[in-house]
């Protein structure tokens, strides 16, 4: 499964940078970094929806508030 | 002509509880590719000091700009000054290093601290001939340039440092050559350096000078270019236009702004990979794209190359954040500041829609600031810069 945060100057804002920090400690905590491959990524065109995921090339616009719900329903359930 | 080009900078400390500083730099740049440079320490401190320098390095550097002999800018100085009501005497000593075709330096000095040279990082004992002036002693040097060639000119508050606190007789003349030998190694700009050497004269006075402590140094190094990408065209059909311009230039490429990079990754054919090192800052990781030394996010980065830049022309203090760090814009600071000499800036129109949320800090009017207020910063460390808007 491939994760794809934007790092960009608007999503930088918003909090892509705390987005990814919990993304990498969720990941470590139930043992995934095999079976998920987290990467950053320049502006993905829909700053307004930051900070912008995809997962599988799938989108969703997250915020470091709704980490946790985002993984537990599109990740976790799914891997 | 040469490629060689002359690094300037300077800082001053201030007599403990002075408000200005009676040590005075002036810079002046003539057309004719030679530099003026002029550092004067005024009788006394505070005020009537500072008063003393500013007027004799102003004369000095004006009157040597406009290549009138060196006799009339002394006796100029003489006539002008004011006399101090406590002492009886009009007196402000001097240093002038004039840079000449980046091939000769000629040094003259009166009553400040000898200059010193090092060439290969050791101390270079220079030939002096002594003229009179008035009645005044006066030193004069004739030195070809050589790459590497570092010039440490200073005010006497440099060697008095930590008399009677650290040292009994100050800081000795061999003992400063020995410091500056030692970090002239470290290929360090001559701002840094002279910082160093003020700080530690601010260090052996106890944070309490007891003097104004001026260094200006001027380092000889080859000229650098490099090239910086800011925004997207204004324009989508000119994408290829400025891509082809900013990368058959010579020099270092770097890039600023996602969807810049992502345009500059689709003109050469190569992925764009961004990190997700945050690197302990609050900068936006950086991204690599191969054939560009540097790919970053833009406007948040380059604001803070703009708030380091203006540190670094006044009192130097955040230096030691960007010098080693390896977030976007120290990085960025590293080859702008350090390493480059002449800068050609592309920088792109395009208005980002998503940037013109009110709720975000960012917009196209702080966008074009950045660049316009950066390149000032640059020009005054000494830089050459050339903007190009699409």
């Amino acid at each position: 499964m491939k994760i794809i945060v934007c790092i960009g100057s608007s999503c930088h804002i918003k909090g892509s940078r705390q987005v990814v920090e919990k993304l990498q400690c969720l990941i470590a905590e139930n043992n995934l970094s095999d079976k998920i491959e987290l990467s950053g990524t320049f502006c993905l065109g829909k700053c307004q929806q930051g900070v912008c995921v995809t997962v599988d090339d799938k989108f969703f616009s997250v915020a470091p508030e709704t980490v946790d719900e985002f993984f537990k329903d599109e990740i976790l359930a799914k891997a | 002509m040469n490629d060689l080009c002359a690094d300037i900078g300077w800082k001053s400390i201030n007599h403990y509880g002075e408000q200005l500083c009676g040590d005075h730099v002036e810079i002046v740049e003539k057309n004719d590719n030679s530099i003026v440079v002029v550092l004067a320490d005024g009788l006394g401190s505070g005020v009537k000091a500072s008063i003393l320098s500013t007027l004799t390095s102003k004369i000095i550097s004006t009157m040597m700009a406009a290549e009138l002999p060196l006799e009339e800018c002394v006796s100029t100085i003489a006539a002008t000054l004011p006399v101090c009501s406590v002492r009886g005497v009009a007196y402000s000593t001097f240093t002038i290093m004039h840079i000449i075709g980046n091939e000769t330096a000629e040094i003259i000095q009166y009553d400040n601290p000898q200059v010193i040279v090092l060439r290969d990082n050791k101390n270079y004992d220079y030939p002096k001939t002594e003229i009179n002036i008035d009645g005044k002693k006066i030193y004069k040097s004739v030195i070809r340039l050589q790459e590497g060639d570092i010039f440490i000119a200073m005010s006497d508050g440099c060697p008095h440092a930590g008399i009677g606190m650290a040292y009994n007789f100050g800081w000795k003349r061999e003992e400063i050559i020995e410091f500056m030998e030692t970090m002239s190694v470290t290929g360090l700009t001559a701002k840094n350096l002279s910082t160093l050497l003020v700080d530690e004269c601010d260090k052996l006075y106890g944070q309490k000078p007891g003097d104004d402590a001026t260094a200006c140094i001027v380092k000889i190094r080859r000229r650098e270019p490099m090239n910086i990408l800011f925004g997207p065209p204004f324009n989508r059909d000119d994408c290829d236009r400025m891509m082809s311009l900013f990368f058959s230039k010579e020099g270092k490429h770097i890039i600023c702004g996602g969807t810049t990079s992502s345009i500059a990754a689709k003109y050469l054919r190569k992925p764009l990979r961004a990190s997700l090192n945050f690197e302990k800052s609050d900068i936006p990781p950086i991204a690599k794209i191969e054939g560009v030394d540097l790919v970053t996010e833009g406007v948040i980065t380059v604001n803070k190359v703009l708030e380091y830049a203006k540190d670094y022309l006044g009192k130097n203090e955040m230096y030691e954040h960007w010098n080693y760090k390896r977030d976007g814009a120290s990085l960025i600071c590293q080859l702008l500041f350090e390493e480059a000499t002449d800068i050609n800036f592309y920088v792109g129109r395009a208005i980002n829609p998503a940037h013109q949320n009110p709720d975000l800090p960012i917009n196209f009017s702080i966008k074009m600031n950045l660049v316009e207020e950066l390149s000032k910063c640059l020009k005054l460390m000494g830089k050459r810069i050339k903007v190009s808007y699409f």
